[in-house]
């Protein structure tokens, strides 16, 4: 596995701010990578320090195994789509798209050509002659990916893509963009706080808090196997048992995490008062307390729904209770 | 050094405010606000030309009865001072509580500023230059004056009591207030004698300090300058037959054109403001120009190594007189006022204000001011016959069949300037 | 009182079910303030225009002919209005050029307190008296002023000199040379450049330049195909104020300058002593003409495209 982009111990401080906070990174070549994180974790400064916008207070940054501090942002091999898209207003469609191009003296015809293809790519072949404004939010998503694409970067960075696009037109662009990748074979690098769409397309998934990086793992690891209550909190809606009970279980005083899928009803087990019942159409979501530590668990479709303030016994598998040894 | 700057402009603005208008000097007949007077202007001209030549039919007022409590009048800035400006120099205030006419004034700063007010009316009297006087005269807009109602008019000086610019037909129409030179300073740095003739500012020459006078000299920033040159040529070149510099035929005309032309390549600034012309002749290095004695006096007065001379060829200059509306609302305060301009401080004090001529000869001498007889000397006093006093430039002149008329004037000197 | 308020009542009822006529009422003053007062005076001075003035006797005739405007093509007028259009467009470009740099520092890099001592700084030479601005520009460059004083001392007396030399442009001094009235313009009206050059500029979002550097362009290039045509609305807002205000400007190269005439100069001097009203409005609507062939070409070139 060869490095595509590789941070080592770097952070940038506003003042006393630690924006990013001693970081190390190390993306594969040819990976769809995720920065995961509430906003103001640090997730888009690192990225911004990947693409050149930012200057490093310390530390390294290798792209493609060359230094890249003082490498200014257009000497750089890689592209960048921005959370706004920013497409330049005055320019048409096909003008934005060949900008990399034209900077980088490609004759008219040439430029005009590749643009095309990278408009047909994007499904938008049509749309050259308008200007951006003259487009809807996923057309113009589709653009600036059009023109970062054309440049033939060695890795495509994505700063939030798909934040201002509407539920049904976000998951499609997911599963597009995920086409993208595979069938173009560079790397791409995705910031984003949303983190069904960090796990289900990313090949690894870094998950950032107050400037560092939490956890970087498979989205199975990071699902399954959290290292710590913030990450089992923050990526999907885990159960945080606290060390309290974990140690009435098990006998050792850590967090551990439950999937709420993991939860189920059963004969025997733990007393649980329903708090509340919500339908989501393949399951139903269960509210409960349970020795007085907030639970949920899903229900598939079929199983028996309590009420709210019934009394149920609930139950898991030991294997399904991961224990955090990370704060 | 930048306080110092600030410090000197200030001092010259508050001249700048408190004499005159936006630019005008303290007395020139140029200066003025643009377009502010355009409608107002073209109906002057109109009615002045309209009227012209039509004979006159006036009465005129044979005894002064109570004052009206006021008077207005129109004046060039600096020209009626109450000791505002400078507390010295006030002759309006012993007027008002001997008579209890209260004067209004109103300034202009172009004759045709004037003439537009006159015709406006609601104003009594004008302090009305040479130019001015006879298009209100021909536009009936002023009245003869009586000269009995004016016990002091025997006093005025006798050059000017039949002066052309307010004698028409053998009547009175204005009383003499205040004449002057147009004279040559000089830096008497440069100068060790006053220079003989207004060739220093005309030919291209090296001065007596070993320097060419390119870029060291000015000239009046207004058509009418071409007298001067046409006053040179008058005294230089007789063949051309100029009678008087303000009716030049097409050859004269162009003859003095040429000179212009030739002077244009040593003038640096054409000067237009009083106070810039001051400030040149402080830090442009500036050896000569014609200007007014107003100048002169303030540089002299700044410890400026600065003088002035009528060269041999003499020199123009302007004479005002006060004149009365035809339909003026408060004729016995105005004849008030015009004795007064004569018997009063006025005469002697303005001429030291201004660096002017009284109309009455003993108010250099009788010290009923501060002016002396060496400063009326200095101003020019006896230089009276040398001087051409300036008047319109008409086509239809007296002393040649057909003259260049003053709209052309205006027309080339722009193009003389511009390098034409 | 009962009644009063009633027929109070009853107009603002009116005036809700019928908002056009509220519109009416609320642009009727200025329309009429733009249609009598503005527009009125315009064509005022347009019909003079179209007078002419009798050779001989100096009489307005009020025949409408083109004669006048046939004058502005006289050599010495037609070299007044080259002068001032050649002047005006250098006081542009310069106050552009420089004004450029200082717009962008304080859109991008003036934050918090800098931001009014931005303000504070551009704006101030506008509260002093433009008299005094110019007066204060003819001391620092007389022959015996300032800038002559920091020549000498740099011992560059002689670099001076060469410039001075220079036919047209040069002189005997700065202050009586072209390039004198060329500095003071540029001085008094920066200020009207800068900030609406600056407004545009603040309006450019930050990740377009991000954007253009990220596929690869070089800063000049940046500035040349993102930057300037977005913030081109500005310039040329910024371009409309000094190109006109210098058109029309008869003080300054009064005071600072060869005295060679410009166009309001020209108006003074022909609307004044001369009497010819007609020649001077034809040369009051030259600016018109330019500044409209101007906003024209501005509109064509796509300079309010990003408006």
């Amino acid at each position: 596995m060869t490095s595509a982009i590789r941070l080592s111990g770097v952070s940038r401080h506003y003042g006393a701010v630690k924006a990013v906070d001693n970081i190390d990174l190390d993306i594969a070549e040819g990976e769809f990578f995720a920065m995961l994180g509430p906003s103001g974790s640090g997730k888009t400064t690192t990225l911004r320090l990947i693409a050149g916008f930012e200057r490093p207070t310390v530390g390294e940054i290798h792209i493609y195994g060359e230094v890249a501090q003082g490498i200014p942002p257009y000497k750089r091999p890689v592209n960048t789509v921005f959370q706004d898209y920013a497409l330049f207003p005055h320019l048409n469609v096909r003008d934005n798209v060949a900008y990399g191009l034209m900077v980088a003296g490609v004759p008219k015809f040439a430029r005009h050509r590749s643009a095309n293809d990278a408009l047909e790519m994007v499904a938008l072949g049509a749309y050259g002659s308008r200007k951006p404004s003259e487009l809807s939010g996923g057309q113009r998503q589709r653009v600036a990916l059009a023109r970062a694409l054309v440049n033939n970067p060695k890795a495509l960075l994505l700063d939030e893509p798909l934040g201002a696009l509407d539920l049904k037109l976000r998951e499609q662009m997911q599963e597009e963009l995920k086409a993208l990748q595979r069938s173009l074979g560079i790397t791409f690098v995705f910031v984003t706080h949303d983190q069904g769409e960090a796990l289900s397309m990313a090949d690894r998934v870094a998950v950032f808090n107050e400037g560092r990086i939490v956890q970087i793992g498979t989205p199975e690891d990071i699902y399954y196997r959290p290292i710590s209550p913030f990450v089992a909190d923050f990526v999907g809606s885990s159960n945080v048992l606290p060390p309290k009970l974990v140690a009435s279980l098990l006998g050792r005083e850590v967090y551990g995490s439950l999937r709420p899928e993991a939860v189920y009803l059963s004969d025997q087990g733990h007393a649980a008062l329903i708090t509340s019942v919500s339908f989501l159409g393949a399951a139903t979501r269960v509210s409960m307390a349970v020795s007085d530590v907030a639970m949920t668990m899903l229900l598939p479709k079929g199983a028996t729904i309590p009420k709210v303030d019934d009394i149920v016994q609930v139950n898991w598998e030991a294997s399904d209770l991961h224990l955090m040894f990370a704060p | 050094m930048f306080l110092l700057i600030v410090f000197v402009w200030i001092k010259k603005l508050r001249h700048l405010v408190v004499n005159t208008g936006l630019e005008a000097g303290p007395k020139h007949p140029q200066g003025g606000s643009l377009m502010k007077n355009i409608l107002k202007s073209s109906v002057a001209i109109l009615m002045g030309l309209s009227f012209a030549g039509q004979t006159m039919a006036q009465t005129m007022i044979t005894e002064i009865g109570e004052g009206e409590g006021q008077v207005n009048i129109v004046a060039w800035p600096g020209y009626l001072e109450r000791g505002e400006t400078a507390e010295a120099f006030d002759w309006i205030t012993s007027f008002e509580e001997s008579t209890s006419c209260m004067v209004n004034v109103k300034t202009a700063n172009t004759s045709d500023e004037m003439v537009a007010l006159m015709n406006e009316g609601g104003f009594d009297l004008v302090t009305a230059s040479g130019d001015a006087s006879l298009r209100m005269v021909a536009g009936k807009r002023v009245q003869p004056i009586n000269i009995d109602l004016i016990p002091s008019w025997s006093t005025v000086d006798d050059r000017l009591k039949n002066a052309p610019w307010h004698y028409v037909e053998d009547m009175h129409y204005g009383v003499p207030y205040m004449w002057g030179p147009n004279v040559l300073m000089y830096s008497t740095e440069v100068f060790p004698e006053a220079p003989t003739s207004w060739e220093v500012v005309f030919k291209a020459m090296d001065l007596p300090d070993g320097e060419p006078n390119q870029g060291r000299v000015q000239a009046y920033d207004g058509p009418i300058h071409i007298a001067d040159a046409a006053n040179y040529l008058m005294f230089h070149n007789p063949e051309l037959g100029i009678i008087s510099p303000y009716e030049l035929n097409e050859d004269q005309y162009a003859a003095a054109l040429d000179l212009l032309r030739e002077q244009r390549k040593i003038v640096s600034r054409y000067w237009h403001d009083a106070f810039i012309q001051i400030d040149d002749f402080k830090n442009e290095g500036m050896a000569a120009s014609g200007t007014w004695p107003f100048q002169v006096g303030l540089l002299q007065g700044d410890n400026t190594p600065v003088a002035s001379t009528i060269p041999q060829e003499g020199a123009t200059g302007w004479a005002d007189s006060t004149m009365m509306h035809a339909e003026a609302d408060n004729p016995n305060c105005s004849y008030m006022w015009m004795e007064h301009t004569l018997s009063s401080n006025l005469q002697s004090d303005l001429s030291v204000w201004f660096g002017a001529n009284p109309a009455v000869l003993a108010a250099c001498t009788d010290g009923r001011g501060m002016q002396t007889a060496e400063g009326c000397t200095a101003n020019g006093l006896d230089d009276f016959d040398r001087i051409k006093f300036w008047t319109t430039p008409v086509s239809s002149c007296e002393s040649q069949e057909t003259c260049v008329p003053y709209y052309r004037w205006v027309s080339d000197y722009i193009a003389v300037i511009g390098g034409r | 009182m009962k009644m009063q308020s009633a027929m109070l009542t009853s107009i603002s009822d009116t005036l809700w079910r019928k908002p056009n006529l509220l519109i009416l009422l609320l642009i009727l003053p200025p329309a009429l303030w733009l249609g009598i007062i503005y527009l009125g005076s315009l064509f005022a001075l347009l019909a003079q225009s179209f007078f002419s003035i009798d050779e001989f006797s100096g009489v307005i005739q009020y025949e409408l002919t083109l004669k006048t405007y046939g004058e502005l093509f006289r050599p010495s007028n037609f070299d007044i209005i080259i002068r001032t259009v050649v002047m005006a467009t250098a006081v542009t470009i310069g106050a552009a050029i420089i004004g450029f740099p200082v717009a962008y520092f304080a859109a991008r890099y003036a934050q918090g307190k800098w931001k009014p001592i931005f303000y504070l700084g551009v704006m101030m030479p506008l509260w002093s008296s433009y008299l005094v601005k110019v007066y204060s520009w003819k001391l620092i460059l007389a022959k015996e002023g300032i800038l002559n004083w920091i020549f000498e001392s740099l011992h560059l007396s002689w670099l001076l000199n060469a410039y001075l030399a220079i036919p047209v442009i040069g002189g005997y001094s700065l202050s009586v040379s072209a390039t004198g009235t060329f500095l003071v313009f540029l001085y008094v009206w920066l200020p009207f450049m800068i900030l609406p050059m600056q407004a545009s500029l603040e309006r450019v979002p930050h990740t377009m330049l991000e954007a253009s550097g990220d596929l690869g362009a070089r800063p000049y290039q940046t500035f040349r195909h993102v930057l300037l045509p977005l913030a081109l609305p500005g310039v040329i807002a910024g371009s409309i104020f000094t190109f006109s205000l210098t058109l029309g400007d008869y003080i300054i190269p009064q005071i600072v300058g060869s005295s060679r005439r410009f166009i309001g100069q020209a108006v003074y001097a022909y609307q004044g002593t001369a009497g010819n009203i007609p020649l001077a409005a034809a040369f009051a609507v030259v600016p018109i003409i330019l500044m409209a062939f101007y906003l024209w070409l501005a509109k064509r070139k796509g300079a309010f495209d990003a408006l």
